[in-house]
């Protein structure tokens, strides 16, 4: 679930996906790994269990969905959230034993799409990227202008996190913030002025993307994230990530970031392996993307999703969830709640 | 990228960025590719049909002079001002 009032994790909005389903009559469990993460509380989920924190890796992951499997029967399992996918991966042959399948790419395509192997991957599909490179000395950004980069730049956690910035002090400080909290190396890549489009659908794991939704950020939090966004149809971007898609053969939900450049070119800027927290937009335009994960995982193969609705827009809010004090006492002490209504629909 | 008006009005059309275009009869303008949305005028919606229509500054020009009973010369200087607008928003 993962969510932060001004950067929410797309768990509640692939939640939000399902429950809009007409026909939807599963219950829907929430995963998190914090007791105060939002999701856990929400209304919209019939149940809620704390799973230990990835960096205790995949046994630990796998012996507690163990223990929520002897009360919820699961029979899928959407990550969201990059840090757990690595361990979803190579549990996956054991969570089906226990019923659970997930549509989640293998470590490899993970990695072929780690932000140290994008450049890489780019040159490879000869599609354009702005000029990175890691950096571990923050003198780098003294000198840089010497080697011919010019600010601004964009000083970018391997992980996560970015900075626009536009002097060695300001590159310094972005340095040293991301990397005490994100870890070495720290990207360094070229500013392309422009603008942000992203790509949400999921891969087929053969190749093939099943119903790409794009959308325009239109307003932006501090973080540079999307407050506001419009949905667009840009063949461009289709086709771009159609190819990372089949070079990859990748396999779940993608979000795929690019840079349209005042030149006109589209430079890809990530691919993040999971679904992004704006997929109710999918909801929103009528490719419901998490409810395609569902028709993969049950074996549909033949898709012929409704055109794309450019110009439908979301604009985000955020809310309190009023949490009474036992509820908040069972997920500290028992690591699981059970919300109750599970029932709430979402227009 | 294109230099003069009618070639700027080819290569929107060309990209089928001027075809793509949704508007309404309000003048309310989206592009679905970019997301951006924008007004045109009267005179502007009907600028851009015949644009759309004609594919070509000339006819455009002499179909809206007659229309308005403006000179040529001074519908010219609109026209090409509108399409280079066009294509900064289209790019």
């Amino acid at each position: 679930m993962n969510a932060k009032p001004d950067n929410p994790g797309p768990g509640l909005a692939v939640a939000r996906c399902l429950r809009g389903l007409p026909d939807f009559a599963g219950r829907l469990i929430g995963l998190g790994y914090d007791a105060l993460d939002p999701g856990l509380h929400h209304g919209l989920l019939d149940a809620a269990y704390l799973l230990p924190y990835p960096t205790s890796g995949a046994d630990a992951q796998f012996e507690r969905l163990t223990g929520v499997r002897e009360n919820e029967r699961i029979d899928v399992v959407i990550p969201c959230l990059d840090a757990e996918l690595t361990n979803f991966a190579h549990n996956e042959t054991r969570l089906l034993s226990l019923g659970m399948r997930t549509l989640a790419p293998t470590r490899e395509q993970i990695k072929g799409r780690a932000k140290d192997n994008l450049p890489a991957l780019c040159r490879r599909l000869s599609i354009a990227v702005p000029d990175t490179r890691p950096v571990t000395d923050p003198s780098f950004f003294d000198r840089c202008t010497d080697d011919g980069w010019t600010y601004p730049l964009v000083v970018k956690g391997i992980y996560y996190d970015a900075a626009i910035v536009h002097d060695p002090a300001e590159a310094k400080a972005a340095f040293h913030r991301i990397a005490d909290q994100w870890g070495y190396p720290v990207l360094a890549q070229e500013f392309v002025p422009g603008y942000e489009v992203n790509l949400v659908a999921v891969g087929d794991g053969r190749g093939g993307m099943v119903s790409p939704v794009m959308m325009r950020k239109k307003a932006l939090t501090e973080k540079g994230k999307a407050w506001a966004g419009i949905a667009i149809d840009d063949d461009d971007l289709e086709r771009l990530a159609s190819r990372i898609v089949r070079a990859l053969n990748w396999r779940g939900p993608l979000e795929v970031e690019a840079l349209r450049g005042d030149d006109g070119l589209l430079y890809l800027i990530e691919v993040n392996p999971r679904f992004p927290a704006w997929v109710y937009l999918s909801h929103g335009v009528g490719r419901n993307l998490p409810a395609m994960v569902l028709r993969l995982l049950a074996g549909e193969t033949a898709f012929d999703p409704p055109p794309p609705r450019p110009g439908t827009l979301f604009i985000r809010y955020a809310e309190e969830v009023i949490v009474p004090l036992g509820q908040f006492e069972a997920i500290l002490i028992d690591g699981a709640v059970r919300t109750g209504s599970g029932n709430r629909k979402d227009p | 990228m294109a230099s003069d008006p009618q070639a700027f009005l080819r290569d929107l059309i060309e990209r089928q960025r001027l075809q793509s275009l949704a508007v309404s009869s309000t003048g309310f303008a989206f592009d679905p590719r970019s997301g951006q949305s924008f007004t045109i005028n009267r005179t502007g919606l009907a600028t851009l049909e015949h644009l759309r229509r004609t594919a070509d500054i000339d006819e455009t020009v002499s179909a809206l002079s007659t229309r308005y009973g403006v000179p040529a010369d001074m519908v010219l200087g609109a026209v090409e001002v509108f399409v280079r607008q066009l294509a900064r928003y289209l790019v």
